[in-house]
């Protein structure tokens, strides 16, 4: 009885970090799928939109719900500001192309990551906020990793019926299938590529000030968050959504129950073996699709 | 007239004679600027401060690892984030020589190149499958796993790592760390001047189309693998040797992994001098931006990166470049006049007898999925005859060249050279044995110059290098691009381009030349050359099979035709008669009531 509660309980807990993980790769794998372009200051968006839900909490008392839309706005502008500034200048398309963004994004990474430092130091900060466990039956859960994953699980599948149902969607869908086919069907792509951008840089900000209440960051843990995010999207496939999703609680279900069996190093390893086996085995991801010669 | 042509091309000759003497003159000048800076180094390691050394041995040690990860990642095209796990392996290695056994520091740092290498053979063979980002990123993470191994055992020292005995001077790990970077510049020149280079080079372009030309990709990539790990493990050793302790932080340090990518993209990546010139450059901003604002000094990197890639996108070396300084020479060239009596002939009699068959499919079937792309078609090419393949888009024709030449799997049936069943070999063994093709879409190597990519073909088919050297000159005669010997495919105008690739699929004397519409939106003129080139083919034995659109193009020469459709042949048998068959005119022509074509 007590075996079947603890498999319980690790499996939920899994799911649940799996959510929040998948909240964490939205971003990129928005900006992945339809530009090709893995924006290595993912992380650094995310652990600066934590930090700063932390500063907004210790100047305002200000919760995760006043730091969200904050966060999500601001980084909306910064995306706006990198794709103009940075991204538009050069070529991207190609294998030279692909070097190029990820030498651009990986620069950006390194400006954001230090500034980040020079303000708010290299102290892990958290947001004490939803501090309470919840109690299921005999099992508890805390109250941060139920919302964070509550809103992870929502967040996606809005932009799946983002992506799906509306106009706006269906454009940046056409574009990344083909983006010359989109744009000699009189679609400006380079605004959609821009709204994309922006968008994934905007969910990077918003998981960022939420998942800060159940992850403690610091300045230069983009790096890691990055890498991270990575994995999952690759694992599903880059930029498969549902793939992610099942990436998403897949990692977070191995990651909590090899931690839990072997110890939190072993679990660590664990996830690079399973992302080289499955890069062997399936190397489109659990949902992609096979490229055509 | 015939004078008047030819006086121009023997002015661009001699003008091209000019220019490339020139142009080895300031190779020439690259390797003594290089000699001089070696020289300097060497006073600075041996007159200079403790700290002045430290930074010449830092800097020689990013050199040797921006290198191994140019010759995976730059002339292979292999990006990996994660070869700096080789300089881990080669650390842990080499300490645990060191503290364990009291070998020396040579000793420990061969054997360390020696594990490498011994790891990097089966790890390469699996993770080479692996194309782009995912390679990439395969890479990183058993680079994780290695630094998780090195955390978790207690061999030496585990997490909290251990010393290794220092016996070396400072001064002595500059100097034997500049020797290994005079040795990872000194290899890459030799790869850029090798067959293997070519190799290396042709599958960054292509690799299909490298693999149709006869070459082992995966064996090359391999052994590119296990040298990058090698330099990568080597450099590991020595970094032991200097600091006199280990452990996994820094020997698996991802900033190590990034700081050397920077250095090879911000010089210039898949060239000989870029990684020196991105390592020394990197190296001095980054110590002098650290005295100055320990504080800024990522930020202000950052920021260098970004300016250098919007304004400088192919590194240090383009704007070198740009004035004709640092080109890579290519292999082998110019190629040499060829004197009458040395001539051989250019199409070898490939078999003893005409009208033999060659090649024979056997009702070969594919499917993909519900779709039966061919449908137990069977085909047969005899010596000495040309063989066109006909049929609307969508009929199967590229599906079957890609069938018999092995790049796709049939389902069902038999494809058999001579005797020998193909089905089941790899396309570079099928090219070896002697089935030739081109490709529906010419499929050229940008990085190579004419002359290499007639080169790569012949080292394959011929026994010496002095054979192959004047196989591919002649056939450059032959296909009227001896002045153009040293552009860019990407510089010659389709017409030519279509040549070449013929040219490429000639070099490896094939007893089969499969020929995927090469007709297709030819001049007249160039069609007619064509013919000619096919004729003295097929007089010296070769089998050929054509597919064509352009009907007309090919009914004057074809021997036999085969009419596909839907997956399925309708028609076979000599041109005109297959022409006159209602099924054919209705399937492929259209409309029955009609002069078919004006053959």
């Amino acid at each position: 009885m007590l075996q079947l509660q603890t498999y319980l309980l690790l499996l939920l807990t899994g799911i649940m970090w799996g959510g929040v993980y998948l909240l964490m790769a939205l971003g990129l794998n928005l900006i992945y799928g339809v530009m090709k372009v893995v924006n290595l200051a993912h992380g650094d968006f995310i652990v600066v939109a934590g930090l700063l839900a932390v500063t907004l909490y210790g100047a305002f008392q200000a919760g995760p719900v006043l730091a969200i839309p904050l966060a999500a706005l601001l980084f909306l502008l910064v995306g706006l500001a990198v794709y103009r500034g940075l991204l538009a200048r050069v070529d991207t398309a190609g294998p030279q192309g692909e070097l190029r963004t990820l030498l651009i994004t990986f620069g950006l990474s390194s400006i954001i990551s230090n500034i980040a430092l020079l303000i708010w130091g290299g102290q892990y900060q958290s947001v004490p906020f939803f501090q309470s466990s919840v109690r299921l039956g005999s099992l508890f859960l805390p109250e941060s990793l139920i919302i964070s994953s509550l809103v992870a699980f929502v967040l996606a599948f809005a932009v799946q019926f983002w992506l799906i149902r509306t106009r706006w969607g269906r454009l940046v869908r056409a574009t990344a299938q083909s983006e010359l086919g989109a744009a000699s069907c009189g679609l400006n792509t380079s605004r959609i590529r821009l709204l994309t951008f922006a968008l994934g840089a905007a969910l990077a900000g918003a998981a960022g000030a939420l998942t800060v209440v159940l992850i403690p960051v610091q300045a230069a843990s983009g790096g890691f968050v990055t890498v991270q995010a990575f994995t999952l999207i690759a694992l599903g496939g880059l930029g498969n959504y549902l793939g992610a999703l099942l990436a998403a609680i897949l990692l977070g279900v191995i990651e909590v129950s090899s931690s839990y069996f072997l110890g939190a190093s072993a679990a660590s390893a664990m996830i690079y073996l399973i992302f080289i086996l499955v890069l062997i085995v399936r190397p489109q991801g659990l949902l992609g699709q096979r490229g055509r010669i | 007239m015939r004078e008047r042509q030819m006086r121009p091309a023997l002015a661009r000759t001699r003008a091209s004679r000019v220019t490339s003497t020139l142009a080895r003159l300031r190779q020439e000048t690259a390797w003594l600027l290089f000699g001089i800076v070696v020289l300097a180094a060497v006073l600075v390691a041996l007159f200079g401060t403790g700290d002045q050394t430290q930074l010449l041995f830092s800097t020689c040690l990013f050199a040797v690892l921006a290198y191994a990860w140019n010759i995976i990642s730059g002339l292979s095209g292999y990006v990996s984030f994660g070869q700096v796990g080789f300089f881990g392996i080669g650390a842990y290695v080499a300490a645990t020589c060191q503290i364990l056994w009291q070998w020396d520091w040579y000793l420990a740092a061969l054997g360390a190149v020696l594990a490498a290498i011994v790891l990097a053979l089966p790890l390469g063979t699996v993770m080479l499958r692996l194309q782009g980002i995912f390679f990439a990123l395969g890479m990183f993470g058993l680079s994780r796993i290695g630094a998780l191994i090195a955390t978790s055992t207690s061999l030496v020292g585990g997490s909290m790592g251990e010393p290794v005995p220092m016996v070396g001077t400072t001064q002595e790990t500059a100097l034997v760390m500049l020797g290994c970077a005079v040795g990872a510049v000194v290899l890459t020149a030799w790869l850029l001047r090798s067959p293997l280079g070519l190799r290396l080079l042709a599958l960054r372009d292509d690799e299909k189309a490298a693999e149709a030309s006869g070459i082992n990709t995966n064996a090359s990539k391999v052994i590119a693998f296990c040298l990058s790990a090698a330099l990568a493990a080597l450099a590991g050793s020595l970094y032991v040797w200097n600091v006199g302790f280990i452990d996994p932080g820094s020997a698996f340090n991802n900033t190590y992994e990034l700081q050397t990518i920077l250095m090879v993209l911000f010089g210039g990546i898949g060239t000989l001098w870029g990684p020196l010139l991105g390592a020394v450059v990197i190296s001095l901003i980054s110590n002098a931006l650290w005295a100055q604002f320990p504080q800024q000094q990522q930020i202000i990197l950052g920021a260098l990166i970004l300016i250098a890639v919007i304004w400088m996108p192919g590194g240090l070396v383009s704007l070198f470049q740009r004035f004709g300084w640092l080109r890579r020479r290519p292999v082998w060239g110019p190629p040499p006049p060829i004197g009458t009596e040395k001539r051989l002939p250019l199409f070898p009699v490939a078999v003893g007898n005409t009208d033999e068959s060659v090649l024979c499919c056997q009702e070969v079937t594919r499917r993909f999925g519900g779709l039966t792309a061919l449908n137990r078609v069977s085909l047969e090419a005899r010596s000495g005859r040309i063989v066109a393949v006909i049929g609307p888009n969508g009929a199967g024709k590229t599906t079957l060249f890609n069938l018999i030449t092995g790049f796709d799997r049939c389902n069902g049936g038999a494809i058999r050279l001579g005797e020998r069943l193909l089905n089941r070999l790899a396309p570079y063994r099928i090219a070896r044995a002697g089935i030739a093709r081109t490709f529906q879409t010419c499929r050229p190597f940008p990085s190579l110059t004419a002359w290499e990519t007639l080169l790569l073909p012949a080292l394959v088919a011929s026994a010496s290098k002095e054979e192959a050297i004047r196989a591919a000159a002649q056939m450059l005669e032959r296909l009227a691009l001896r002045d153009q010997w040293d552009a860019s495919p990407e510089s010659l105008p389709p017409g030519q381009l279509r040549f070449l690739e013929i040219g490429r699929a000639l070099m490896l004397r094939p007893r089969v030349l499969l020929l995927d519409e090469v007709m297709a939106g030819m001049s007249p003129e160039e069609i007619r050359l064509i013919h000619t080139l096919l004729r003295e083919a097929v007089a010296a034995g070769c089998a050929v099979v054509a597919i064509e659109h352009v009907v007309p193009a090919i009914m004057p020469i074809a021997d036999h035709v085969y009419v596909l459709d839907f997956g399925t042949t309708i028609a076979q048998g000599r041109p005109d008669e297959v022409l006159r068959n209602p099924a054919v005119i209705e399937a492929y022509l259209g409309t029955g009531e009609e002069e078919p074509v004006n053959a």
